[in-house]
C-alpha cells in the first residue's frame, strides 16, 4: 500500500564517522533516566533526531513516551544523561539567550496576574528587548490567534483554548528562528485547529523558522510536517521517521486528498502497529 | 438532576436577618455587654459597660492624644524599618540561599525573643524613643520576612521554565514571577505585623521611664482600680492596630481578587526547613548559623560600648551565671521560674493551636460561619496582647487560669489567620475537580485543603511557640507574680542587670528549642505528605 513513501527506520542512521555540526536542531544518542521515589525510570534511550534548517518535524507518540522531555532538552530545561543536543551547532544555553528560540509548552504557563498583552510580552522582557517597539507586532499576534478584544483580560477570565492561543502568540513574539511547540493546539476545537494549522504554515513559510511540533493529531502532523517522527515508550525512543513529500503551500483541500490519507495511514501504522 | 438557582424564600425578615447576621449578632452582643456592665454582672464589676468606657475616654480627652501619639510614632517608624529590612532580607535569601542558611540563627533569634524580655534590655542599652522603635522593628521583622520568603519560594514552576527557556536568569525569575506572586503572602504578613508593631512599642514603654505613651499610661493605671480606664486603653490600642490590619487586608483583597491561579501547579511546596542530612557542608552551615548570633551579640555590645555591668556580652553573661559569687542563687531561681512558666506555655500553645485549626476548618467549609466569625477574629487578631492582659486579669483573677487563657489566646489568633490563609490558597481547579465528583465538604477538606494547608499549620505552630511564652511572661509580670515574667520584673526593680540578661537569654533559648522541635515534626509531616501526593 505505501508505494510512494520513503520509510526510514530509525535504527539505520547515516553511517558517518563523526557528524559535523549541522544547521538546525540535532539530537544525537540522547538518553535520559528519571528517578521517581528512588526508582529509576528510563524516559529516553538513544534518541537521534534532526530537524533540518527551515523544515518542520512532527513528533508523535503515545502519552508518556518522552516527547515533552525531548523538547525540554532542546530548550535546555532538561539535561541529557548521555548524548548531545545542539541547535545550529550551539548548546541550548547559548541559543536560548540569543533570542532565536520560541517555545510553547503543553501547558500555557501564563502568569495569572498579567494581561494577555503583557503575557505575550514576557519573552521580550526576559531577552531585554524593547516592549514598546513591539506593540504593533503583539497586537497583530493577538489578532492572528483570534483574541482581539481580550487584550487586557487576565488568564482567569479566558477559556482553556484561549489561554493556549495566548501561549502560541507568546511563542511567536520574538520572531524565532527555532520554534518548539508542545501540543500547541491540544485544547482547540477541530475548526479552530484547522485554521491555526493554516496560520502556522503561513507564518513558517514567511519566517523560515525551524520547527519541532509535538502533536497527538496524525492529520495535523502530516499536514504540517516535512518529516514525522514516531515515538514509542518503554523506554522512549524514535521507531520510525516518515518523510512527507507533499508540495507546499498545502491547502485545506489536502485533508481530503488520497495521497494525504496514504501518508496518514503509514503514520498510523507506525504508531499503532509497529512495535 | 441539575438544580436551577433557587431564590430564597420570600420572607423579608428572614432574608434581612441572614444577610446581616454579622451586624445583628454584633449589635446584640453590644447590648448584652451594656446590660452586663451597667448591672455589674461580670466578675464583680470588672466589665465596665461600653457607655462607661466612652465616658472615660471623654474624661481623659486632654491627655489621650499625647499618649497615643507617643506610641504610634515609634510604632510606625519601627514598622517601616523592620519591614524594609525583612523584605530585603527575604529577597537576599532567595537570591543567595547560603546567606539564609548562615543567618538562620539570627532570624530565629529575632523571632524567638519575647518582646517583654527584650524591652528592659533595650531600655538599658539605648535611649529616647529608640527602645520602642527597635522593639517594634524586631516585632515585625520575622512575620514579614517569613511571609515574604514563603511567597517568594512557593511559586508556579511553569512560568519559571518559560523564562529559563528564553535564557532568563535568577534575576528575571525574581522580577517577573517571584516578586509578584509573593504579594498576597507579603500582605498577609504585613497584616499581622501591624498589630505586632503596636505591641512592641507598648511593651518597650514598660519601665522605660517615658512620660507619655499607652504603655506608660497602662502601667500607671493598673493599680488604680478603674476598670473603665484599662478597657479604654485596650480598646484604643486595638483600634490603632486594627487600622493597620484593615488597610493591608483591603489591599490584599484587591491584589488577589482577579489573579487566582487557574490551574494547579504540580510542584509540592518548598521545604522551608532546609535540606536535611548530616553531610559535612550541612553541619558546617548549622554550626555557622548557631555561632553567628553570638558573634552579632558580642559585636553589638562592643559597638555600643557600655559598662559591662549593664550590657553583658556572651562571656559576661556566662561569668554572671556560672562564676559569680551568687551564681548558685541565680541558677536556682531561674530553674524554679522555668518550671513554673514552660509547662503552662506549652499547654496554652496546644489549646490555642487546636482551637484555631478547628475553627479555620469550620470557617472554610461553612462560609456562613465565617461571615459571623471573621469580623470577630479580625478584631481579636489586632488586639495588642499587653493591653488586654490586664483586662483578662480583671475578668478571671490572678491565678493560673488567667495565664493559661492568655497563652492560649495569643497563639490562637495568629494561628487562625495563618491556617485560614493556607486554606484559602488552595487552587480553585483542584477543588473543582472534587466537586465535579460530588465530593462532600469533608472530603474536599481531607483530600485537598488539609494536605495543602499542612505547611501553613506548621508555620502557625512555629510562630506560636514564642508567642505562648511571651503571653505567659506578660501574665506573670502583670498579675500572677510567678515564673520568668516575675523574675524579670523583680530583676528590673532591683537593678539586677545580670538577671535581666539571664531571663532574656533563657527565654530565647527555650523558644528556639521548641522552634526546632516543631521543625522536626514539620519535616516528618512534609515527607509523608510528599510521598502521598506523588
Ligand atoms: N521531572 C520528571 N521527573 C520524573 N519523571 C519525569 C519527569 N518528567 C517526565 N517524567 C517521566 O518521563 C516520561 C515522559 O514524560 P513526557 O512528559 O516527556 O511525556 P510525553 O510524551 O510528553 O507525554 P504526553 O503526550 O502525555 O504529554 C513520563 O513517564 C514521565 O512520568
Ligand atoms: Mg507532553
Amino acid at each position: 500500500m505505501p508505494a510512494a513513501v520513503a520509510l526510514v527506520a530509525a535504527e539505520a542512521p547515516p553511517a558517518a564517522a563523526r557528524p559535523a555540526p549541522v544547521d538546525g536542531i540535532a539530537i544525537r544518542d540522547a538518553s535520559k533516566v528519571f528517578s521517581v521515589n528512588r526508582e529509576k525510570f528510563e524516559a529516553l534511550r538513544a534518541v537521534d533526531l534532526t530537524v533540518k534548517k527551515g523544515t518542520l518535524t512532527a513528533l508523535i507518540g503515545p502519552s508518556g513516551c518522552g516527547k515533552s522531555t525531548l523538547l525540554r532538552m532542546i530548550a535546555g530545561l532538561e539535561q541529557a544523561d548521555t548524548g548531545t543536543v545542539e541547535v545550529d551547532g550551539l548548546a541550548p544555553a547559548v541559543i536560548r539567550s540569543s533570542g532565536r528560540l520560541g517555545i510553547a509548552f503543553q501547558d500555557p504557563a501564563l502568569l495569572p496576574w498579567r494581561s494577555v498583552t503583557d503575557n505575550i510580552a514576557l519573552p521580550l522582557q526576559v531577552l531585554g528587548e524593547p516592549v514598546k517597539a513591539a506593540a504593533g507586532r503583539i497586537a497583530h499576534l493577538i489578532d492572528l490567534v483570534g483574541l482581539k478584544g481580550f487584550e487586557t483580560a487576565v488568564p482567569g477570565q479566558l477559556s482553556g483554548g484561549m489561554r493556549q492561543r495566548v501561549s502560541i502568540a507568546r511563542a511567536l513574539v520574538t520572531e524565532p528562528m527555532f520554534l518548539l511547540l508542545d501540543e500547541p493546539f491540544g485544547a482547540l476545537d477541530q475548526i479552530l485547529r484547522r485554521s491555526m494549522n493554516l496560520e502556522l504554515q503561513r507564518i513558517l513559510a514567511a519566517t523560515g523558522a525551524t520547527t519541532l511540533l509535538v502533536t497527538h493529531g496524525i492529520d495535523e502532523a502530516v499536514f504540517l510536517a516535512d518529516k514525522v517522527c514516531v515515538m514509542q515508550k518503554g523506554p522512549g525512543r524514535i521507531t520510525a521517521e516518515i518523510a512527507i513529500d507533499l508540495p507546499r503551500p498545502r491547502a485545506p483541500e489536502l485533508f481530503t486528498a488520497p495521497h494525504f490519507h496514504q501518508l496518514s495511514d503509514v503514520v498510523a501504522e507506525a504508531l499503532h502497529g509497529g512495535h | 438532576m441539575s438544580t436551577v438557582a433557587v431564590t430564597p424564600a420570600a420572607n423579608p425578615v428572614a432574608e434581612f436577618a441572614s444577610r446581616h447576621a454579622g451586624w445583628l449578632i454584633g449589635l446584640g452582643a453590644l447590648a448584652l455587654w451594656e446590660l452586663a456592665g451597667d448591672y455589674n454582672l461580670v466578675a464583680g464589676g470588672a466589665l465596665p459597660s461600653p457607655s462607661e468606657i466612652i465616658r472615660q475616654i471623654w474624661l481623659d480627652r486632654q491627655y489621650l492624644p499625647r499618649h497615643i501619639g507617643a506610641t504610634v510614632w515609634p510604632a510606625l517608624l519601627g514598622f517601616l524599618i523592620g519591614n524594609t529590612i525583612a523584605i530585603l532580607a527575604a529577597i537576599t535569601f532567595v537570591l543567595w540561599p547560603p546567606v539564609e542558611r548562615l543567618t538562620r540563627g539570627i532570624s530565629i533569634t529575632i523571632f524567638a525573643i519575647p518582646a517583654v524580655a527584650l524591652g528592659p534590655i533595650l531600655v538599658l542599652t539605648v535611649d529616647g524613643i529608640k527602645p520602642m522603635v527597635v522593639l517594634a522593628a524586631v516585632s515585625v521583622y520575622f512575620p514579614t520576612m517569613i511571609a515574604m520568603l514563603v511567597g517568594l519560594k512557593d511559586i508556579d514552576p511553569r512560568p519559571v521554565d518559560l523564562i529559563r527557556a528564553y535564557g532568563g536568569t535568577r534575576r528575571h525569575i525574581l522580577l517577573h514571577v517571584r516578586l509578584r506572586s509573593s504579594l498576597p503572602s507579603l500582605l498577609a504578613g504585613l497584616k499581622v505585623a501591624a498589630p505586632a508593631a503596636v505591641l512592641g512599642a507598648i511593651l518597650a514603654e514598660f519601665g522605660s521611664g517615658q512620660r507619655w505613651g499607652l504603655g506608660t499610661y497602662l502601667l500607671g493605671s493598673i493599680g488604680m482600680g478603674n476598670p473603665a480606664r484599662i478597657w479604654e486603653i485596650g480598646l484604643i490600642a486595638t483600634a490603632i492596630a486594627s487600622i493597620g490590619y484593615v488597610a493591608f487586608a483591603l489591599i490584599a483583597g484587591r491584589a488577589t481578587a482577579r489573579t487566582k491561579q487557574v490551574t494547579i501547579a504540580s510542584a509540592t511546596p518548598q521545604d522551608l526547613a532546609g535540606t536535611g542530612g548530616f553531610t559535612p557542608i550541612n553541619i558546617a552551615y548549622a554550626v555557622g548559623a548557631a555561632v553567628v548570633p553570638f558573634i552579632a551579640w558580642w559585636g553589638i555590645m562592643k559597638w555600643l560600648d557600655l559598662s559591662p555591668i549593664i550590657a553583658k556580652d556572651p562571656i559576661g553573661l556566662w561569668n554572671y551565671f556560672f562564676n559569680a559569687r551568687n551564681s548558685a542563687v541565680t541558677q536556682a531561681s531561674l530553674w524554679d521560674a522555668l518550671l513554673q512558666s514552660v509547662p503552662i506555655a506549652l499547654l496554652g500553645l496546644a489549646i490555642g493551636l487546636a482551637v484555631a485549626f478547628g475553627l479555620a476548618v469550620l470557617i472554610s467549609t461553612r462560609p456562613r460561619i465565617g461571615n459571623v466569625f471573621l469580623p470577630v477574629a479580625l478584631v481579636t487578631q489586632t488586639m495588642p496582647l499587653v493591653a488586654w492582659a490586664p483586662i483578662i486579669v480583671l475578668l478571671f483573677g490572678r491565678d493560673l487560669t488567667t495565664t493559661l487563657i492568655i497563652a492560649a489566646s495569643v497563639t490562637f489568633f495568629p494561628a487562625l489567620v495563618t491556617i485560614l490563609q493556607g486554606l484559602s490558597l488552595v487552587p480553585r481547579s483542584a477543588l473543582d475537580v472534587l466537586r465535579t465528583y460530588g465530593a462532600s465538604g469533608a472530603q474536599q477538606m481531607r483530600m485537598v485543603s488539609i494536605p495543602s494547608s499542612i505547611p501553613y499549620v506548621m508555620a502557625a505552630a512555629r510562630v506560636a511557640v514564642p508567642r505562648a511564652l511571651l503571653g505567659v511572661m506578660i501574665a506573670e509580670w502583670l498579675a500572677t507574680g510567678m515564673g520568668l515574667g516575675n523574675l524579670l520584673n523583680r530583676a528590673r526593680g532591683s537593678l539586677d542587670y545580670g538577671m535581666i540578661w539571664t531571663v532574656a537569654f533563657t527565654s530565647v533559648a527555650i523558644s528556639i528549642l521548641f522552634y526546632q522541635l516543631v521543625t522536626v515534626v514539620e519535616r516528618a509531616f512534609l515527607k509523608k505528605y510528599r510521598a502521598g501526593s506523588a
